[in-house]
């Protein structure tokens, strides 16, 4: 019994160390959905995943643009107004176009335009879709799609 | 409502599929899922007058 466990730990001494597969690269993830929120579909450009970025980079702008001309408003950061912060949270994710409009004075937004709330949807979904876009830029970069 | 339902789908497409078949035709399903819907809540909601 005794010379049986000496074995077995001659036996475990002896092996080699398990492989381990490579950790991921959680930096560049990171780079990457940033990089996405920044320029939509940049993370997907930056990836290699031409097709997707270039779409992303195309349509999402654009959209937010829809939104600008059909006199949406980009919502304020107002603490008095929950759902007014929910809506500014959205539109941020549009990211360097959001940045620009706000720098630019655009998405003041007319209320009594009849278009008004039609803006609003479109800016604030693609606000949301270019988030969900960075959570995809961040999987792919993790090697999980 | 088209040109959003467009958008809409086009984003959730190429985001699901990474074949441009399989983007056009869950594309098409979602673009097509999306109007019918808001035809059929537009009939539906005729009664109810805001």
């Amino acid at each position: 019994m005794g010379s049986k466990s000496r074995d077995s730990r001659r036996a475990r001494v002896a092996a080699p160390p398990p492989r381990t597969a490579p950790a991921p690269d959680a930096a560049r993830a990171w780079v990457a959905a940033a990089l996405a929120w920044v320029i939509p579909g940049g993370g997907h450009l930056w990836l290699g995943r031409r097709q997707k970025g270039l779409i992303f980079l195309v349509a999402l702008p654009v959209m937010f643009a829809i939104g600008l001309w059909l006199e949406g408003r980009l919502a304020p950061f107002d603490s008095s107004d929950p759902l007014g912060v929910a809506t500014a949270f959205a539109d941020l994710g549009n990211g360097l176009p959001y940045l620009i409009a706000k720098v630019a004075g655009l998405g003041e937004g007319r209320v009594v335009a009849a278009s008004f709330e039609y803006g609003n949807t479109f800016t604030i979904a693609s606000g949301l879709l270019n988030m969900l876009v960075c959570l995809d830029a961040y999987d792919v970069a993790l090697g999980r799609k | 409502m088209l040109l959003f339902a467009g958008f809409v789908s086009l984003i959730f497409a190429v985001l699901m599929k990474d074949e441009p078949p399989e983007q056009a035709k869950l594309g098409g399903i979602l673009f097509a899922s999306f109007v019918a819907t808001a035809v059929a809540l537009g009939w539906l909601l005729f009664p109810f007058p805001l």
